[in-house]
Formats: structure tokens, sequence, C-alpha cells
């Protein structure tokens, strides 16, 4: 990915890339997305929350693929909906894993390009393949390739035109850590260049690293939003619970127990539950402690690291 | 890098292009490839009996496999298949977030299935023509050509009406069915009146202008065939724009 990100064609001049007031949607009784507002510009946002918070529905609102049921929302200043020449300045990677498996990464990047209508659709996509780090695969049929590379065409086919404003709904899906490193910074680099990014995510670490601004949604509801590190630090000194497996679980429960930063530690269904206020501490003792006892480590898993979880936490607070 | 517009053209162009690789490529295709040649055996089976009787094809291999059962078949799977499949598994969002008129997407996924319908049963009807009725002289040509025409009026009907059915409906392909089998099976061979929103009544019509079938005339003039053909299918094509401008992408619960 060692491509340049261009910077976008001029616009103008605007308060907000997206806005959305008093947004809702709803279907029949079952409210997905209730009354949220907020205003986006230039910039990396993360969009957090668990499975069902709303999150696709918002994406598919300001992709002008639902209209909202209350409110308002708009992308560069117009409402997104029933208007396809928005999409000249949006550029969308939808959730869904589907993409044309027939077609190689560099057919399916062009067909973008194309329908684009870009003067240059061969060198539009063989720009935007590179900065995706697909060359060497862009010939492949993209049913051939793995989850993380059908990712990464598909953002390629999203950013083929240049657009102004970029939402990728969970984009991270399936990439391993390098890779996913390495869209995180195109993801920065392209924010550098003047674009408004909105990606949605159920893990933190993918928003801690790519955006400082998060909106956090839970049950429909926009529960938080501002800087990640001020929201963050609201969620170190809640209670986490750690499963463990082992060889021996009884011995390592009584030797857990001797440390402090250990609150609780129950024994069920095959595996240990860690009570702990300290996550990353936890992470380093738990190392130490299981090799002096001699007990040797299967599986250390946050028991309650869901979104659900942490965000039930921050609006209990 | 941008130019001036994306032409519908273009955009009609790569649509279909992939469209036609999508439908080529499905197993449903080749089954229906397979299909095709069922009549053209029986018409070889005519073949090698040494008996030429233009009524009695026309009747049993033309009337009852073609246009009864092959024709209504291969178009409507074609016809729910353009956008059905695209709808299914996402990947109709890669065409609505483009910049391109509704209409030239409805157009695009309309050739490319009409096409193939066309494709598949015109060969099919047309070589079982050329199998037993060649050696009939000019009345077996007119016979071959009229079930030639017959085919592709008929397929871009049902492709039209079916394609646009599938944006409504998820069960579009058991309505087409059902459509088939009850109204056109049944209905529309019982009640004169039924001719007139019958497209299997459409392609008999347009194919009474090469060939007298039978020797009761078809229940519509190839006229009023043709015209009822057209607007049938301009009225689908402007619906199906008009409901894919407001289609909202299933699958948006989260």
């Amino acid at each position: 990915m060692t491509a340049e990100v261009a910077p976008p064609a001029p616009q103008p001049a605007l308060t907000a890339a997206i806005e959305l007031v008093n947004a809702a949607r709803w279907y029949g009784n079952v409210v997905a997305v209730n009354d949220v507002s907020f205003a986006l510009g230039p910039g990396v946002t993360g969009l957090l929350g668990p499975n069902g918070a709303g999150k696709t529905t918002l994406l598919h609102m300001l992709a002008g693929f639902l209209a909202p049921s209350a409110g308002t929302v708009r992308v560069l200043g117009r409402s997104p909906h029933r208007d396809p020449s928005v999409y000249r300045q949006i550029g969308l990677v939808p959730e869904r894993e589907a993409v044309y498996s027939f077609l190689s990464g560099f057919e399916y990047v062009r067909f973008n390009a194309r329908l684009q209508g870009l003067a240059d659709s061969d060198a539009a996509a063989r720009r935007a393949i590179s900065l995706v780090g697909l060359d060497d695969a862009a010939d492949r049929a993209i049913g051939t390739y793995s989850k993380g590379m059908r990712q990464r065409a598909k953002v390629a086919g999203a950013l083929v035109h240049d657009p102004q404003v970029l939402l990728l709904d969970e984009p991270f899906n399936g990439m391993d850590p390098r890779q996913r490193l390495a869209m995180m910074d195109l993801l920065v680099q392209m924010a550098d260049a003047g674009r408004t990014i909105l990606f949605s995510s159920h893990i933190l670490e993918e928003v801690e690293r790519v955006g400082t601004e998060i909106l956090v949604m839970v049950s429909g509801r926009l529960a938080a939003s501002g800087d990640f590190r001020a929201i963050r630090a609201l969620m170190t000194d809640r209670p986490h619970t750690i499963s463990i497996r082992s060889s021996d679980d009884r011995r390592l429960a009584t030797a857990l127990m001797a440390d402090p930063a250990v609150f609780a530690v129950e024994l069920k269904d095959g595996s240990l539950a860690v009570q702990t206020a300290h996550l990353s501490t936890f992470r380093r003792l738990v190392a130490g402690v299981s090799r002096a006892a001699g007990v040797r480590l299967v599986e250390v898993v946050p028991a309650d690291e869901s979104l659900e979880s942490v965000f039930d936490y921050l609006v209990r607070r | 890098m941008r130019g001036s517009a994306v032409s519908s053209f273009v955009a009609v162009r790569e649509i279909s292009g992939v469209t036609l690789r999508q439908l080529l490529g499905r197993r449903r295709t080749i089954l229906l490839v397979l299909l095709s040649l069922v009549p053209v055996l029986l018409a070889t089976a005519f073949r090698a009996s040494g008996e030429v009787d233009i009524l009695r094809f026309t009747r049993i291999v033309f009337d009852g496999l073609y246009v009864a059962i092959l024709l209504p078949l291969v178009a409507v799977l074609f016809g729910t298949g353009a956008f059905g499949a695209e709808i299914e598994d996402g990947t109709i969002i890669y065409l609505l977030a483009k910049p391109i008129p509704r209409a030239a997407v409805v157009l695009a996924k309309a050739a490319s299935a009409a096409t193939v319908a066309i494709l598949l049963t015109v060969v099919s009807a047309g070589l079982s023509g050329v199998i037993e009725l060649l050696p009939a002289g000019s009345d077996g040509e007119a016979a071959t050509f009229a079930y030639i025409a017959a085919m592709a009026l008929g397929s871009i009907c049902y492709v039209a009406l079916f394609l646009a059915l599938s944006l409504f409906t998820r069960r579009a392909l058991v309505i087409g069915i059902g459509y088939m089998l009850i109204w056109e099976g049944g209905l529309s061979s019982l009640l004169p009146g039924i001719a007139n929103l019958s497209i299997r009544q459409y392609a008999l019509g347009v194919a009474d202008a090469f060939f007298q079938l039978h020797n009761d005339p078809a229940r519509l003039s190839p006229g009023t065939a043709v015209t009822l053909a057209a607007i049938l299918v301009v009225v689908a094509l402007v619906v199906a724009s008009w409901r894919l401008m407001r289609f909202e992408l299933p699958g948006s619960s989260d």
C-alpha cells in the first residue's frame, strides 16, 4: 500500500459533510434507529456499537438506500435518498461479503470506475487496486480470494472515483492484522487528504487505532459521541470477565486468587471465569502466574468484551 | 479524471456484460439448456419415423412443449433471476450506489435476460423446425419461422413482466410458474377475453403473421398481439425503473 492518496476534488464550502437531525428509522414496530443527531466533517469517525445496534441501518440511510422515517439525513448538503447523482461523491463498502465472484479484482474495480463515468477507468482501477495492496492478485477471479482480499477489493471499488465521503460497514472483517493495519493507515491518509470517512465496527481496538472521534450506538440510539480516549477512559475502571481454559483450572484458580488484580474466580462449564479491574494488567499477569504454577494455558478470551456489555455499562453510568 | 456524465449507454453495456456472465454461469442455465434439447430430440424422433405432418407437429411440439412449457419456464427463470440473485446475495448494492439512471439498470438487466432466453428458445425451436419441418417445403419454413418469432416475442414479454415483479416480491418465480400454469394454461384457453392478458396468446398471435396456425386462427391478430406485447414491455420496464428508484435494501435491520 505505497500509492499516494490524491487530494479530493474541490468542494463547495460546507459546514458538515454528513448531517443527521433527529433521524429515525423503524420497520413496523421495530425501531432500528431512534432520534439520532450528529454532524461530521473531514476526518475518520468510528461508528461503534454491538450487533443489532442500528449501525448498518444508519449507514444505509446515509447512503440513500433507506429513507428516514423521521428527521433529516443530509450528505454534502442534500438528501441522498432517491438521488443517484449523489453517488459521484459517496463511496460505499457494504458489510455483506458477496462480490461478483466471476470477475477478477481488476475487472470488478474497473466496472465500478466505468459506472462512475471515469474517463480512464483502467488507470483509475489500477490506482485503487494499488492503494489497497491487491496488485499481485488483481487478475485472479474474486471467487478465489480470501475474505480479507475480498474486503480490500470492495474498498478499492468504493474509492476508485475518489469520493468525498466514504462509508464503510465493518470494513476490517476478515482481514489479517497486517492487512488491517494497512487499511487503517489508508483511511487515515484519505482523511488527512480532506475526506469524510465513517466506518462501523463492533471491535474497540479497530476504532482506537483509526478514529479519534467516535459515535457509539446502542439499541438504535446514539449513546455517546466524542473523542475515543475520553470514552475509553470511562471504561477502564469497569470490571472485566475473562474466560480461561487451561491444563489445570483448579490450580490456576488458586494461583490467580493470590493476586490483588483479581476480584473473583469461578469454575464453570469446564473453564475459569476470572473477574479483574484491569484487562491489560491481567493479560500480562496471567502468563507469569500460569507459568509459575506449572499450568498450560489453552485459551484466554474476554468473556464480556462484547460492545453490548461495554456500552450497557457506559449507558448505566 | 471523471467524464462529464455517466453515459447510459456505457452503464447498459457494462451491466449487461456482468449480467450475461452471471446468468450464463449458473447451474440453472445448464439445466435449461438440457431441457431445451428435449423437444429437439422429439423432433428427431418425428423425423426418424418418416412422418412430416406440419399441423400435428406444431400442435404437439411447438404448442405443447415450446409455447406452453419451455418458453415461459426459461423466460420466467431468467427474468426473475436477473435481479433476484443480486437482491438475494446483496450485490445489487454495487449497482444502486452508482450515479446512473435506474432505467439504465433495468434496461441492461432486461436486455441481458431476454437475450439469453431468446437464444435458448429460438435456437431450440429453430433446430426442431429444421429437423422436422424443412422437408415440408415453404409451409414448413413458414411454420418454423412463425414459432421462432413467437419465442422471441414471448421471451421479451415474460422477461419484462417477471423482472419487474422480482423487484416487488421474492416470490416472483412461484408467481410466474402459477401464472404459466393457471392463468395461461387454464383460464386463457377457456375464457377468450383473457387472451388480451396472456403472453402466450401474444406469442401465438405474432406467429400467426407468418403461418396460419392450425385451422383455427389465433385469438389475437398479429397487429393486436404486437401492440399489446409492446404496451406490456414498456409498462413493465417503467414500473421496474420506478420500483428500483424506491428500492430499499433488504437486511438493513442492524
